[in-house]
């Protein structure tokens, strides 16, 4: 099991350094020179060019760039922003926040979508069945910016339950309503992937024979019917914390929520490379980090399945 | 907690009797630091850059940078200028200038505000080892390069000099009438003493001599400022404070303003502009404004040089142009159409211009004047508008314009879109762009002089259309030197008729300054930088 852990922790190693050539080829093949972009319509002189350059080792060419990127982010020195802050505390900033929301967004998609998903399965073809696919189908077509728009509009601005942003008070309450618009497609999903896998489960061999041998419906619906039914769920939900924390971008956008989607976006906008470079970093250690959570979730939920 | 019952405050104010079942954290974008303060919510963008006047060129840090310094002047909300920190600025040449402090100015550590404190910070901002943003203001003064940095590896302007506490002498490169009308700009604002042992922490917690000082930064959040007990200038606040809350979508903070939770925004976002003027949940402000935009023809351009063939093609396409179709269709009537290289915003700005109406559309004319260029020289190929995409409504207005001119003309004029500003920029900047495009400007000083003298002198910082016309680089010679107020004007109004004559740049129209507030929220007045004086905001 150890082994198999560290084999799996190695393995993000090439993975991290190829994301971030990636990203760096792309931020350096992007037009426009940031410096000019920085003055405006003023002019720079060649003197201050030099030293910003400089500053930002934008005077080197783009693999030596990559290289003391990668020389710094190893002792944890991910660069200076633009505005003189360092990188790594902008992600110690931004990064809690946005875990905040996509954990609260994570319960909240798989709480509601598996009993959901539970019952419209048990269900098949009744009334709750059929209200929950139509639901699902909705959530799933509208854009997730008119879903935030809308309910910001309802709750925020109308009924006033919660404020319609967020702002610098990140508190659970707060957080709530950006978190619902944030899960509700992977809520969808979560609905879907748990409906179809019960009823597959529902005339599987040993879920029949667990109701030959007399055991009582409620322990062979939860034991073997829900258990079985989870892995499908469990492997989206580990790929979909690296999406939700991604995809909050926008959600973060609508609510003022100062999470590091909000921190990369403008950093992309500003062509400020170690910025980007870094959150792009962590995201992809997250990612790595969750799917091999999932992975060893399988052990726990399926016994069938053993790390050597 | 305080910033809970400060929501559930607004919440009841706007809706009554409401039951507030959920809103257990409240907000403290809600506001006042303690029982009956005034403090005013502002929307904010969370600053570009450290703190320091002279590295703040973007309007997020400009607002803090504003509110918290005062400069040797402080302009009206109508533009005109008045003496703050200093007690004169005077000169008999217009080149060598006696600055005198009032006495009894301090920081808001308590040291006081000296001549060095301008010296120092002036010449801090020259410094190239610097690299200070807003470099480029210190140009007229001696000693110092046309981007303006100090020359020849100096640490120090030629041109400054400190004679005693409350006594300094500038000394400018070419005379400027209106140098003191310049002053009140963020870039010569003073620094105290301890920001020169260290820049870095003086940018994150600035010690300063405005109406506010600046309680706390907290990145990306939001910026807290309450009044300066010892400030005795020019803008006294009318509230206790100011908290700007920092936004990255524009709609957000209109959903906030149209809450209650933000008193005040000093933008509309796209999406509001066509709704916002009749939306009763917030009050609208829309003003006349000063930032312009215009399209640069290079004088490089085939068939548009600075001869008779190329001042015919301009006045063509700027008579192709119906201006006041798009201000209103495309723009919802928040432009409004040119009437001089300026806006009616400035002091000096003047009705007639001898050539004004060759702002105003005529598809007649136009066509018979790009007729009368045909016979110098035929025209072939296609006339390009370069604008970069990724600024809201630039992909539409542009369209537009194109549009109108072959419409017009018949001839072939396309759109040439740039997907970011600092492509678009660099072309512009490095002279590799073989097309017309778009520019713009916003005033630094309410002044005629700054919207033409660094764009279209021969020479000048920002003459990205190599423009050069001795008739009015003289025009703006005799306007910089003059004695007074009147022949000033009149050597403006000079100089723009020449301008009207050459068209180095069309002038289109003026964006309006906009601003939205709460209801309940007075003292609203937009200046001549399209921002509300804050100071006088109350609720």
């Amino acid at each position: 099991m150890w082994r198999y852990i560290v084999r799996r922790l190695l393995q993000t190693i090439p993975v991290i350094l190829g994301a971030t050539l990636l990203i760096y080829a792309l931020v350096f093949l992007q037009p426009g020179d940031p410096i000019v972009a920085l003055f405006g319509e003023k002019p720079v002189s060649d003197a201050v060019r030099a030293e910003l350059e400089a500053q930002y080792n934008l005077d080197q060419p783009f693999l030596i760039q990559w290289l003391l990127f990668l020389k710094g982010a190893l002792v944890g020195d991910f660069g200076v922003s633009y505005s003189g802050q360092p990188v790594s505390e902008l992600i110690g900033r931004t990064l809690p926040v946005t875990f905040q929301l996509a954990f609260m967004a994570m319960i909240i998609e798989a709480i509601l979508g598996v009993i959901a998903g539970f019952y419209a399965g048990m269900r098949r073809g009744k009334i709750f069945d059929s209200t929950m696919l139509v639901v699902s189908l909705i959530v799933i077509a509208i854009p997730i910016f008119v879903l935030g728009f809308g309910l910001q509009l309802i709750f925020g601005v109308q009924l006033q339950w919660v404020p319609p942003t967020v702002g610098s008070n990140t508190s659970f309450t707060n957080l709530i309503l950006p978190a619902v618009v944030l899960g509700l497609v992977s809520f969808a999903y979560v609905l879907r992937l748990t409906r179809t896998s019960v009823i597959e489960n529902l005339t599987a061999d040993h879920v029949r024979t667990a109701r030959a041998h007399g055991v009582s419906d409620g322990l062979v619906n939860r034991r073997h019917v829900l258990r079985n039914s989870l892995i499908p769920v469990v492997t989206f939900l580990g790929a979909d914390l690296g999406t939700l924390m991604a995809g909050a971008v926008v959600t973060e956008g609508i609510f003022n929520i100062n999470g590091i989607g909000n921190l990369a976006y403008q950093a992309i906008l500003r062509g400020e490379n170690p910025t980007v470079v870094s959150v792009v970093t962590v995201m992809v250690l997250i990612y790595v980090v969750a799917s091999l959570l999932v992975d060893l979730l399988y052990a726990a939920l399926d016994p069938r399945i053993r790390y050597a | 907690m305080q910033t809970k019952r400060t929501f559930k405050y607004v919440a009841a104010l706007s809706v009554g009797a409401l039951a507030l079942t959920a809103c257990g954290g409240g907000d403290d974008n809600g506001g006042d630091t303690a029982d009956g303060e005034m403090v005013i919510n502002a929307h904010g963008i969370e600053p570009q850059n450290p703190l320091v006047p002279t590295n703040t060129n973007e309007v997020g840090g400009g607002h803090i940078v504003d509110a918290i310094f005062a400069g040797l002047v402080s302009y009206n909300t109508d533009g005109s200028t008045e003496m703050e920190v200093a007690e004169s600025i005077e000169s008999e040449d217009n080149v060598t200038w006696t600055v005198t402090l009032n006495d009894g100015w301090t920081f808001s550590d308590d040291s006081p505000v000296t001549a060095n404190s301008f010296v120092d910070a002036w010449n801090y901002g020259a410094d190239p080892d610097n690299a200070q943003l807003s470099a480029y203001f210190f140009n007229a003064i001696e000693g110092a390069n046309e981007e303006g940095n100090i020359e020849d590896g100096s640490d120090t302007l030629s041109g400054l000099e400190v004679i005693d506490d409350l006594t300094f002498e500038v000394t400018l490169k070419e005379p400027a009438a209106d140098f003191p009308d310049r002053l009140g700009y963020s870039a010569y604002f003073p620094l105290p003493e301890v920001a020169f042992e260290d820049m870095e922490a003086f940018g994150e917690q600035p010690i300063s001599n405005g109406p506010y000082v600046l309680d706390e930064w907290n990145h990306d959040v939001d910026a807290k400022l309450s009044t300066n007990p010892d400030y005795e200038g020019n803008r006294t606040p009318e509230n206790d404070g100011l908290t700007f809350t920092f936004y990255t979508d524009p709609d957000a903070g209109y959903t906030d303003v149209q809450s209650g939770v933000l008193d005040i925004m000093d933008q509309v976002p796209p999406s509001a502009i066509e709704t916002f003027q009749d939306d009763e949940n917030i009050e609208a402000h829309t003003e006349d404004g000063s930032v312009n935009a215009t399209v640069t023809i290079p004088s490089s351009l085939d068939h548009f040089g600075e001869d008779e063939e190329g001042q015919l093609r301009r006045a063509a396409v700027s008579k192709a142009i119906d201006r006041e179709s798009i201000t209103s269709t495309i723009f919802d009537g928040t432009r409004t159409p040119s009437t001089d290289f300026s806006s009616p915003l400035m002091p000096d700005y003047s009705e007639d211009i001898p050539g004004a109406d060759v702002l105003e559309f005529d598809a007649e004319e136009a066509q018979d004047l790009w007729a009368q260029a045909e016979e110098i020289a035929p025209f072939e190929g296609t006339l390009e508008l370069s604008y970069n995409s990724d600024g809201a409504g630039n992909k539409e207005w542009v369209e537009a314009v194109t549009n109108q001119i072959r419409e017009n003309l018949e001839i072939e004029v396309e759109p040439n879109p740039f997907a970011t500003f600092a492509e678009f920029r660099e072309l512009i900047t490095n002279r590799e762009i073989d097309t017309a495009f778009r520019t713009g400007w916003q005033p630094d000083y309410p002044s005629v002089y700054n919207y033409i003298a660094p764009v279209f002198g021969s020479g000048a910082g920002a003459n990205d259309g190599d423009y050069s016309n001795e008739d009015f680089d003289a025009a703006l010679v005799s306007a910089a030197s003059a004695d007074d107020e009147e022949t000033r004007t009149e050597a403006l109004t000079e100089a723009q008729a020449i301008l009207m004559e050459d068209l180095p740049a069309i002038p289109l129209w003026n964006q309006d300054a906009l601003a939205i507030a709460a209801q309940g929220v007075e003292g609203v007045q937009l200046n001549w930088q399209n921002q509300p004086e804050y100071h006088l905001v109350t609720k």
